[in-house]
């Protein structure tokens, strides 16, 4: 088996094909839920509902993650709201930031950015493998959460998981040969973006557009509905 | 008459035998010989010094016949031979290895030079090494290259019958190269693919590093057989490591630090070329500890990207300026509003069946309301609407 060809064929043909069926199945999502129905706004708005959404923003993404025991969440469950948290802001950051990733962008959109320095980003995935573990074991040992989790969530944690660690182990030259690394690397990305529209990791485009909706609504002052 | 050896014809030139050693011990160097295989001696392994077995075998080995078959190139691996940075091993191979046929170096042509062949061909049957130069073509039985009015593939197939081993030296002997490159016309291959029954080894780049070239043909001469391979059969002391393990700008690249033009400050400042398109960290050569012109240079050190020369399909493989990283295919934005309009139409369907039914099924209440007035409170339809 010749893994120079098998990265051919990831950073080819495999990953046009995967982002074909994520845009795809994203519209097809977006659509679906679109069609589920709106309510209708029968009563006029005292209010304004673009304060409410850039209020729902502020706090959501800028605020109360730097002052999270205002939340019950946090009070509740910290473990999971530090550890979902800094994998979150970790996966951001490389996955933009990278000097790697970059050159993903600029080949898709034809426009780069200035990157992160490596080091940084190389502390951020391992910021990022740790809590996804951390994250893993808590799924494991809590028992409300052993309920709850069925198997589209265990696939939605390997097949983020894989892709960070096969990165990480890309970037520090460990174990593999770069290039069956590389391709380990890609095929994982292409089973995510396949996987994407189809499970609730959808939410990383669905959240804006329920924040939005949500923002929207406490911004609207009337009587109800 | 027994055949005079290497050391004999050597001697007969006025090399002296101190000079002899030397050679002999550069020989060892470059072919990686860090020791030599164990020997038993006494009821103890022995590892005998392999400047030693070197000079041993070249003092007792006669000439070793080599035929010089080209095909679909350009005489770059030629070229870069007689040119190359150890004068005294190119000097070795081409004048006191008896090159018997060589289209590009010999002295005589035409008929003359087809029946020296021949005759090598005959009288060193089963001894001779075959090192094959350019792309065999399978197209139409070879016509698209033809010598003295045989097809390359029947010009093969008699040199290799009678060979020892084969070595193919060049990407397009070894995988094709560049006559191989989309739309190949003249369907060209590695060696490899057409000779089957005997031991081929490939010498990969554009064009092969001479030392290699001679490195694997003095590994032959000395032990015998042809050098241990990977699974491209390239041989390991020299392809054993990447382009990027041994790169002098590598300690750029660990330190993140990238040259972005081929003009600007960066590059200047030796900055590591991976966001220029380098592809040395999966390319197999020797260039990196080898190098070119006696050590002087190579490509990644004057400031070029590596292309992966030494690697099958390295001419299809994307551009050759494109980071590692970018997609080699991005979709088009044809392709990509295709994709979301079959997404859209896929969801618009399933949405108007689910309200279709939906609809069917607020009739059916609001019928069976009419036909009992007495519940038609509780039955009126649902306001809100949901899946």
């Amino acid at each position: 088996m010749d893994w120079t060809e098998i990265l051919r064929f990831s950073r080819g043909p495999l990953f046009h094909f995967s982002l074909i069926i994520f845009i795809a199945g994203m519209i097809y999502r977006l659509v679906r839920i679109i069609f589920l129905g709106w309510e209708k706004d029968r009563v006029k708005n005292q209010g304004s509902k673009w304060s409410g959404v850039i209020i729902s923003y502020l706090k959501g993404l800028i605020i109360l993650p730097f002052i999270p025991w205002v939340r019950r969440t946090f009070r509740n469950n910290a473990l999971t709201f530090i550890a979902g948290g800094l994998f979150h802001l970790s996966l951001f950051l490389v996955l933009i930031f990278g000097e790697a990733h970059i050159l993903v962008w600029q080949s898709l959109f034809g426009v780069s950015w200035a990157p992160l320095p490596n080091p940084i980003v190389d502390w951020l995935a391992a910021v990022g493998i740790i809590s996804l573990i951390i994250l893993l074991i808590n799924r494991l040992t809590h028992p409300v959460l052993r309920l709850l989790t069925k198997l589209p969530v265990w696939i939605n944690w390997t097949l983020v998981f894989l892709p960070f660690v096969t990165g990480y182990i890309m970037y520090h030259h460990l174990w593999f040969p770069y290039e069956v690394i590389f391709s380990l690397h890609l095929i994982f990305v292409c089973l995510l973006l396949i996987w994407i529209p189809f499970s609730r990791m959808s939410h990383f485009l669905f959240y804006f557009f329920s924040r939005t909706i949500h923002g929207a609504r406490a911004g609207k002052r009337a009587v109800s509905p | 008459m027994k055949e005079k050896s290497i050391y004999e014809h050597l001697k007969e030139k006025g090399l002296s035998r101190r000079d002899f050693i030397k050679l002999c011990g550069t020989i060892a160097g470059m072919m990686g010989l860090e020791f030599a295989p164990p020997v038993k001696a006494l009821g103890k392994m022995v590892h005998p010094d392999p400047t030693e077995m070197v000079a041993k075998a070249l003092s007792s080995q006669p000439k070793l016949p080599i035929v010089w078959l080209e095909f679909q190139d350009c005489a770059g691996c030629s070229e870069a031979m007689s040119r190359s940075s150890s004068p005294l091993l190119s000097k070795l191979v081409l004048n006191d290895l008896a090159i018997e046929y060589h289209e590009t170096l010999m002295a005589s042509a035409g008929y003359q030079a087809e029946k020296a062949k021949e005759e090598c061909l005959k009288d060193y049957y089963g001894r001779y090494v075959l090192v094959v130069e350019g792309s065999p073509t399978l197209a139409e039985d070879g016509i698209y290259c033809t010598v003295a009015g045989k097809s390359n593939l029947d010009l093969l197939r008699e040199a290799a019958d009678g060979a020892a081993a084969i070595i193919a030296t060049g990407n397009c002997a070894s995988f094709g190269g560049i006559p191989k490159a989309k739309p190949n016309p003249t369907r060209a291959c590695g060696v490899g693919e057409i000779i089957k029954d005997k031991p081929v080894v490939n010498i990969p780049g554009c064009p092969a590093i001479p030392e290699v070239t001679t490195g694997t043909i003095l590994h032959f001469l000395i032990m015998g057989k042809l050098p241990e391979t990977d699974h491209l059969k390239r041989p390991l002391v020299f392809y054993g490591h990447t382009v990027h393990d041994h790169c002098l700008r590598r300690p750029f690249y660990e330190a993140g630090k990238f040259a972005d033009n081929f003009d600007g400050d960066r590059a200047r400042k030796g900055y590591c070329l991976y966001h220029l398109g380098c592809k040395g960290p999966i390319t197999y050569n020797a260039c990196a500890s080898l190098k070119w012109e006696r050590g002087l240079s190579y490509p990644v050190q004057s400031g070029h990207p590596c292309l992966g020369c030494s690697e099958p399909n390295f001419w299809d493989g994307g551009g050759f300026y494109q980071g590692q990283s970018a997609a080699l295919i991005p979709p088009a934005a044809k392709t990509s509003a295709l994709a979301a309009g079959a997404g859209l139409a896929a969801g618009a369907t399933l949405a108007g069946i689910n309200s279709a039914k939906k609809n069917r099924a607020k009739k059916a209440l609001a019928s069976a309301a009419e036909n009992s007035p007495t519940d038609s409170t509780t039955a009126a339809p649902p306001e809100k609407k949901e899946e």
